[in-house]
């Protein structure tokens, strides 16, 4: 990157400040899977409960390694549906609580996603996408479930929390992050990644320090008095409830009352619903994170999640340097969708590894000009900088993309 | 309120929504006298629900801390509950729609695991909460509202399966043997490890009045006594014979899995500490 691109690059995430800070640690060169079971490690993850699938596979394996080590249990359950529920009951009984699985698994999970989410369990889910539909591609990367994970149960009345990362040193305090989101907003976080950053080796710092650990680390606190679900409340940073220390508190899958109670009342299903949504919506700016180059003077704003990003970038920066007015916009926080993040009233070019078009339909609502939006879809393998370049050129000097192989363009 | 739902239920969440008739609230009943012969303090107890009837009628009832699985899961979250509160005991109660059905892959691996806890199987032979449809406990031959020409499909006992899949207890019994069904439960309360009891119990509303031709209670628990038995009063077969009684009973015998976990963890975590003193 040279100086004018690093004047304006700019990465807002919390793990800024924790790198920051924390020195004392060591090097490795390690996978993606690896550094995201060291985080939930650190984080305070003492359960998991999945089933193993590509390319989710090594943090099943990781992780039934390490639990036992720090006094933390992992059970391979039955199937996805378990999984998910076995979390959900662990975290309900006090240990913070992680799965992780692929598309088909995930699929899966959408009736434990809505027991949890109604109940405010905290717990962080990974979905390690790869391409589909069902199993695909099962070696290659995807980006199929962009708004499954927002989606992530029926039902209706409810806000999730998304985080994507793009790297193996950034997957690591990514799941510290989740799991003080998960705590603090008492709610499933969901660690969107790809098989590309799930499985590739990279640099990897693993702070060892416990003391400068705990200061970034949310710690787990039991509720255990009413009421245990403050509907109609907004307010963040209530300790979670826990069952088995006879406190009476009631969870289940129905609409609650304060008490836990199962009520089928209009008042009731408002209440809660302003729980559910209001708690994420009203603490938006507590969980925005993303990267940018370039968005004050960008003409034509290239826009990434997760491992395309990493070429997209790259793309930005040789077409800056041929002359193109580019940006980069990297989001790390999927959802709740960072509207503000596209007030600028410039083209935008969605790069995203689908080719029905899913982020690209986020970008198209929240841009001034949805006409000036533009999506290459790909699927199974990166975008080439060529390829962006040529795009991110063709937009800036024509409006539009030259045909490209492999590249869909259309979004209707 | 009996002295026994006085001691142990919520006021306020009694009387439940059940249909007139309704075995649930007998066999609930029951379960409290179990709990109260062996002198369980309530705190001791977490009280877990299915869905359907029985989750609906019994959810939030338990005095104490309640949950209300999804459909079919709550062995799923009894899992992970028990590893993070192993102290507790665990009754959860579930219809032949949790346990034969939707989560019965859930009822087999929390017993081939040895998961701690009692789960109660209410068996009403059919969906009652969705009006009338069979299960896979369903006699053969029953009319009801999705098998209006007989039950076609063969069914199954799950006292079998669980058996077949490593529980340490299992009894089956049925709503007109409260006898049974009291001493059945406190056996099965004091295995530390997987135990199953089967209850049948009449549904009027549901079951009786399209497979029975009757909505009558005393009828539907007739009808339940005579098959238990395998005749009529009259001495003519009844056309089913359900053997009760204590079906296996290997309480005890092999260790519960929490402590399994607990053990694997002690174990590794003090050569992890060894390993790092010695570095």
């Amino acid at each position: 990157m040279n100086e004018t691109l690093a004047a304006s690059h700019r990465l807002v995430a919390p793990w800024v400040d924790w790198a920051a800070r924390i020195k004392q640690g060591k090097w490795l060169l390690e996978t993606g899977t690896y550094a995201l079971t060291e985080g939930a490690i650190a984080a305070g993850c003492r359960f998991f409960g999945g089933y193993p699938i590509t390319p989710a596979t090594e943090i099943a394996e990781n992780i039934s390694k390490r639990l036992p080590m720090v006094g933390g249990y992992y059970v391979q359950a039955e199937d996805e549906l378990a999984g998910m529920h076995m979390c959900a009951g662990a975290s309900l009984g006090g240990l913070k609580a992680m799965t992780a699985t692929s598309g088909p698994g995930f699929t899966l999970m959408h009736d434990a996603y809505g027991w949890a989410i109604t109940n405010e369990i905290p717990m962080v889910v990974v979905d390690a996408m790869r391409v589909g539909p069902i199993s695909g591609i099962t070696g290659a990367p995807g980006q199929g479930e962009f708004y499954v994970a927002r989606y992530c149960t029926h039902g209706g009345n409810f806000e999730t929390i998304v985080l994507s990362p793009n790297s193996v040193q950034e997957i690591y305090w990514m799941a510290i992050d989740a799991f003080n989101l998960a705590e603090r907003f008492r709610t499933v976080v969901t660690i969107l990644t790809d098989q590309v950053v799930a499985d590739m080796q990279e640099d990897l710092f693993l702070p060892d320090d416990p003391a400068a650990l705990a200061s970034v680390v949310v710690p787990r606190r039991n509720n255990l008095a009413m009421p245990f679900f403050p509907v109609g409340s907004s307010e963040i940073d209530v300790a979670p409830n826990i069952v088995g220390r006879g406190t009476g508190v009631c969870v289940s899958t129905y609409t609650h009352t304060p008490e836990g109670y199962d009520i089928e009342d209009m008042d009731a299903q408002w209440a809660q619903t302003e729980r559910l949504i209001n708690k994420i919506r009203h603490n938006k700016a507590e969980l925005l994170r993303y990267e940018a180059i370039g968005l004050e003077d960008a003409n034509v704003i290239a826009v990434a999640y997760g491992a395309p990003s990493r070429t997209v970038k790259t793309a930005v920066l040789e077409a800056r340097r041929r002359g193109v007015r580019a940006g980069f916009l990297r989001l790390i926080t999927l959802w709740p969708f960072p509207d503000q993040l596209f007030e600028r009233d410039a083209s935008y070019l969605v790069c995203e590894l689908n080719y029905d078009g899913q982020l690209v339909r986020e970008v198209m609502r929240a841009a001034p000009d949805k006409n000036k939006v533009h999506f290459m879809g790909k699927s199974a393998e990166l975008h080439t900088v060529a390829e962006v370049c040529a795009g991110l050129e063709g937009i800036a000097q024509a409006g539009r993309m030259p045909p490209q192989p492999h590249i869909w363009t259309e979004v209707r | 309120m009996t002295r026994l739902a006085e001691k142990y239920l919520r006021p306020s969440q009694i009387p439940t929504k059940a249909c007139h008739g309704c075995g649930i609230g007998m066999i609930e009943n029951w379960i409290l006298q179990a709990i109260d012969e062996l002198a369980i303090d309530k705190q001791d107890i977490v009280f877990g629900t299915g869905i359907g009837c029985v989750g609906r009628q019994t959810f939030a009832t338990w005095g104490g801390d309640n949950f209300g699985g999804t459909h079919g899961r709550a062995l799923a979250i009894a899992t992970g509950l028990k590893l993070a509160q192993p102290d507790k005991k665990y009754i959860v109660v579930v219809g032949d729609g949790d346990a034969a059905s939707i989560g019965t892959s859930h009822l087999i691996h929390a017993a081939r695991r040895n998961l701690g806890v009692t789960v109660v199987c209410e068996d009403n032979m059919v969906y009652g909460s969705t009006g009338g449809q069979f299960s896979p406990t369903t006699p053969s031959n029953s009319i009801t509202n999705s098998s209006p020409y007989g039950m076609t499909e063969p069914n199954f006992d799950p006292c079998d399966i669980v058996k077949a899949a490593g529980a340490t207890f299992v009894a089956e019994t049925s709503v007109v043997q409260w006898h049974q069904t009291i001493k059945v439960l406190k056996l099965a309360l004091q295995n530390d490890g997987f135990s199953f009891v089967h209850v049948r119990f009449p549904c009027n509303e549901n079951f009786g009045s399209y497979a029975l031709g009757s909505r009558d209670t005393k009828k539907s628990l007739e009808w339940i006594w005579e098959n238990t038995k395998g005749q009529k009063a009259n001495g003519e077969p009844s056309g089913h014979k359900w053997e009760t009684g204590i079906k296996h009973d290997a309480s005890n015998s092999r260790p519960e899995f929490s402590k399994l976990m607990r053990g694997l963890a002690e174990r590794v975590g003090k050569e992890t500490r060894q390993r790092e003193l010695a570095v």
